[in-house]
């Protein structure tokens, strides 16, 4: 087993290179485009070219390139933005990794209690009105888009609702490190949550219940009742472990991205200056080195993000461990 | 010990009622191995999965009486019938690659029928578990109950399956097609295995199959199912020397003999067995029967003494 | 001696598994392992075997399903190993293949005459009219009526659906026809009428069958000869009734022993041989003999050198180095 995934980490460490090099290759070796041009952003005087290609060393080799790009972003982590006048792209990414991380883990969380719960009561009242209401709200959960929800919640907390009992505890909208403010960080952050987990609540939900039927179809769940084994434990033990492998492989494709950087619209809406947001603005002003960064850092985490679910199911299928 | 009688068991579907068992009766006595042979769509499977109330279909009516030692099984509450599963009555079935849940060890899932109807630790249920292996003659039990359903082969899951079947000391075990997935030098490890077994612990078996050879191997009273009914019960003896019910007697002609001259042409049973939904009013087999005559336009009963078949020309006065 | 219609000639086929990076790295499957065989016109050799022993992967290579790893297969005098694609269209229609699950290879929206007609469209020029004359002949010839033409798989049972199979791969008029356990998946009260129909059908049109089944009852009832595998090679060869009545190869003899076959009148208690554990991995084959790990009259030169295919004074072939 210890083999098993040391070898995945290997993998891992494989593609994380091969992306980097194909992510380079795409921003900076595209033909017929002056990549120190795009780098010192519009207008940029001679001398800030000039400078450019020197730090970027633009003047060597390409393979030259694409190491002294790696050395500056992970190594001596300098890496300057031109466009935004001097502008540490490393340091401006990795303050956003804790507005994010914190984001996304916990609508993780969230999502992935009440996504079970539901699709467990849903599987074992199938048929019954349990079913019927736990389906139709997940139903609705997944058809309200994340910017419409976040815009509502904020206009209910921050300003029709704010002063009454039911959301006076609601902060102003931002991000607050949970160094500084414990309490306030959780607070902070509770709204969002909701509403990032939402989606997320009723499409796993959903996903769940049909493995967990089709897993109650099983010749080895006949067994279990065979057995004389209840149905709590037949549907707990022994349909959901083999459902969750379902689960897990659609968790780690979501997660991976959204901490990549794809919970950009929650991050805007609720102010919170994570990576998405970063990566958003870098987009609009075209900055090269920024995005660079992000990129990497986004498929660090979907690689990482699948690496974790392969180590999972290791755990949860003996079967994946040979093979 | 097993008494059933009149069991009735319909499916409602999109294409109408289906009647898959038409009012079966019979007796299974201690320690005694039942044959069940029949084709797809004989009832021979639906009857026991009703004895095990192991038909959780919405969508089915079970009506009739099954009795267990004199316990009623059709309307007992899930409850009870559940402390009955698996401790009093246990099922083996067909396919032993998909029978026990991929993620689990054997030990761990024999333990788990150990201990759902007993009150022992899960370590005296792991090494209880390991005396079953070595009764299925595992190799290795102590390491063989670590191991996982796909790391064995067909032939060592269907033991294991065995072993958990037997790990409470059934009175009944239920077998459907334990052997039919398997290559025929693994069957005859199986069918060894489970004759030794019911030996050992005393238990009737009800072995339920589709081939003639594998019932005139194991059995002591062989028992004929053709489109949800019984047409013949017999001793095996009588049944292969003396069969009855031109069903049998068919089914025994069609089979190539393994031995002595070779037939230039098989006999055959011309068409093929009829669908759930087109139950006729009169005997389900008259039209593929070579003797079939006016009174078979009525259902026949069960009748004779010991040696019963449900066939007007048999028994002309039912 | 009828003249040899096929003969493949050492065959071997390895699958690989696996990928260098899994755990046990990159294993070689020995399917069939210098497999030789000749067929004869006019016979139906009968390939049999536990699963795992490579009949079906034979039946497959000799139709060229697979690509064979070595060997040569020599159909009609012409070396079809290594044909292509396009070479081998004209040879396919002279060799068939029927297999165990008649629906998986029946399209279920096509209507029954259509399934029929395809091999006349693909492989020859005759007009509408012709072929449709040529599907009544051919449901005729396989007892079906001319009205379930029209209609679609679904509406059938299992024989005669597996009769709509024989009818399409008979319909080019084939000479080898290789049938994959071809009434296994059938009824028992059909299976007879399934046999019963290839016999008829290998007298009238002269076909030649290579006939791949578990089921050793039915293998002997249709069988010239017999080819009894284990392990990817073939173990034993011989005419039907020497293989049943006087077995030389412990493994066919255990096999023999091993199908429960009903009690008959007046027939004699047959002497059981059960086997001891499961057929070993072909990814690793024991060493010497490849049945030495479970026969019971193993000696120790069976575990260093490998029997060949020989006559040894009986009557069938066996490779095995104390034949019986």
């Amino acid at each position: 087993m210890i083999w098993a995934i040391l070898r995945r980490l290997g993998q891992m460490l494989f593609v994380l290179v091969g992306i980097s090099v194909m992510v380079f290759a795409i921003f900076f070796a595209t033909p017929g485009s002056d990549p120190a041009a795009r780098i010192a952003g519009r207008n940029a005087s001679p001398e800030v070219l000039e400078a450019v290609r020197k730090s970027f060393g633009f003047d060597q080799p390409f393979y030259m390139q694409y190491l002294l790009m790696m050395k500056r972003i992970f190594v001596t982590g300098d890496l300057t933005s031109f466009v935004n006048r001097g502008w540490k792209v490393v340091p401006a990414v990795i303050d956003t990794i804790p507005v994010t991380l914190s984001l996304v883990i916990g609508a993780a969380i969230l999502w992935v209690v009440f996504a079970v719960i539901i699709g467990v009561v849903a599987a074992a009242t199938r048929g019954r009105w349990p079913d019927k209401l736990l389906m139709v709200l997940g139903l609705i959960g997944i058809s309200m888009p994340v910017f419409w929800l976040g815009s509502v919640a904020n206009l209910l907390t921050q300003s029709r609702l704010k002063d009454t009992w039911m959301f006076s505890w609601v902060p102003p909208l931002g991000y607050v490190n949970f160094t500084d403010d414990p309490k306030g960080w959780f607070l902070a952050l509770v709204i969002p949550w909701i509403t990032l987990s939402i989606l997320y609540i009723g499409l796993y939900g959903r996903v769940l219940r049909a493995s967990l039927i089709e897993a109650m179809q099983e010749d080895y769940v006949r067994t279990a009742r065979a057995k004389g084994l209840s149905e709590t434990r037949i549907l707990l033990k022994h349909a959901l472990r083999t459902s969750l492998i379902n689960f897990v492989t659609l968790f780690g494709l979501d997660f991976g991205a959204l901490v990549g950087g794809s919970a950009l619209l929650t991050e805007v809406v609720f102010n919170l200056h994570g990576v998405g947001k970063l990566t958003y603005d870098a987009l609009l002003s075209l900055d090269l080195p920024i995005i660079m960064t992000t990129v990497l850092y986004a498929s660090f985490f979907v690689v990482i993000a699948n690496a974790l679910v392969d180590v999972a199911y290791i755990f949860l299928d003996p079967r994946v461990r040979e093979s | 010990m097993l008494q059933v009688r009149d069991l009735c068991v319909s499916f409602r579907t999109e294409q109408g009622e289906a009647l898959a068992i038409d009012h079966v009766s019979f007796d299974v006595e201690e320690g005694e191995i039942l044959g069940v042979v029949g084709e797809s769509g004989s009832g021979k499977t639906v009857s026991l999965l009703a004895v095990m109330g192991l038909i959780n279909d919405p969508n089915a009516t079970i009506t009739g009486s099954i009795r267990l030692r004199g316990k009623e099984l059709v309307d007992m509450n899930p409850a009870q019938l559940r402390k009955l599963r698996g401790r009093e009555m246990a099922m083996i079935f067909q396919d032993p690659m998909t029978a026990l849940t991929p993620v689990y060890s054997i030990g761990e899932q024999i333990a788990e029928q150990i201990t759902t109807h007993n009150k022992i630790s899960k370590r005296a249920a792991l090494d209880r578990a390991v005396q079953l292996l070595a009764e299925v003659n595992f190799p290795n039990p102590e390491d063989a109950i670590h191991r996982f359903p796909h790391q064995l082969s067909g032939g060592m899951r269907q033991r294991a399956v065995i072993a958990m079947a037997l790990s409470n000391n059934p009175s009944l075990l239920i077998a459907d097609e334990p052997t039919t997935a398997l290559d025929c030098t693994v069957q005859m490890q199986i069918l060894d295995l489970v004759r030794r077994l019911q030996r050992d612990h005393k238990a009737a078996v009800v072995f339920i199959t589709h081939d003639m050879g594998v019932i005139s191997e194991l059995s002591d009273r062989v028992m004929v199912m053709y489109a949800g009914r019984i047409v013949e019960r017999a001793t095996k003896t009588e049944i292969f020397k003396h069969p009855q019910h031109p069903y049998t007697q068919a089914l025994l002609e069609t089979i190539p003999p393994l031995t002595g001259e070779k037939p230039d042409r098989l006999k055959v049973i011309p068409g093929s067995p009829p669908s759930l939904f087109k139950r006729g009013t009169g005997c389900a087999f008259a039209p593929r029967c070579k003797y079939r005559f006016e009174p078979c336009s009525k259902i026949p009963p069960l009748a004779g003494a010991v040696h019963k078949a449900a066939c007007f020309k048999v028994h002309p006065h039912g | 001696m009828a003249d040899v219609l096929y003969h493949a000639r050492n065959v071997s086929k390895r699958f690989k598994v696996g990928t260098r990076f899994s755990a046990q790295g990159l294993r070689t499957v020995h399917a069939v392992d210098d497999v030789s065989l000749e067929i004869k016109t006019g016979e139906t050799i009968g390939l049999v075997g536990e699963s795992g022993c490579g009949k079906s992967t034979l039946s497959r290579c000799l139709v060229r399903l697979y690509n064979i790893t070595d060997g040569a297969l020599i159909f009609d005098g012409a070396d079809i190993s290594h044909l292509g694609v396009r070479a081998m269209r004209p040879i396919r229609a002279k060799l068939q293949m029927v297999f165990q699950d008649p629906s998986a290879s029946l399209n279920p929206r096509r209507r029954v005459k259509d399934l029929i007609a395809e091999p006349f469209r693909i492989h020859t020029k005759l007009n509408r009219k012709e072929i449709a004359e040529k599907v009544a002949a051919l449901l005729n010839d396989v007892g079906l009526l001319p009205d379930h033409g029209e209609r679609y798989p679904h509406e059938f049972s299992g024989g005669q659906r597996q009769r709509i199979g024989v009818a399409r791969a008979i319909a080019l008029e084939p000479k080898l026809m290789v049938l994959d356990e071809p009434v296994s998946a059938l009824d028992v009260s059909v299976q007879a009428q399934i046999v019963n129909l290839l016999a008829d059908l290998q007298q009238k049109l002269g076909l030649t069958y290579v006939f791949v089944s578990h089921d050793l009852a039915v293998v002997r009832q249709v069988s010239t000869r017999i080819a009894v595998m284990y392990l990817g090679s073939i173990v034993e060869l011989g005419p039907a009734d020497h293989i049943f009545a006087q077995p030389r190869h412990p493994y066919t003899q255990a096999l023999i022993s091993a199908v429960p076959v009903p009690d008959r009148p007046g027939a004699t208690a047959r002497q059981r041989i059960i086997l001891q554990g499961d057929v070993p991995s072909p990814i690793n084959p024991p060493s010497g003999c490849r049945f030495h790990t479970r026969c019971p009259r193993v000696q120790d030169l069976c575990r260093v050198q490998r029997p060949v295919l020989e006559q040894k004074g009986g009557v069938s072939l066996a490779a095995c180095h104390f034949p019986l």
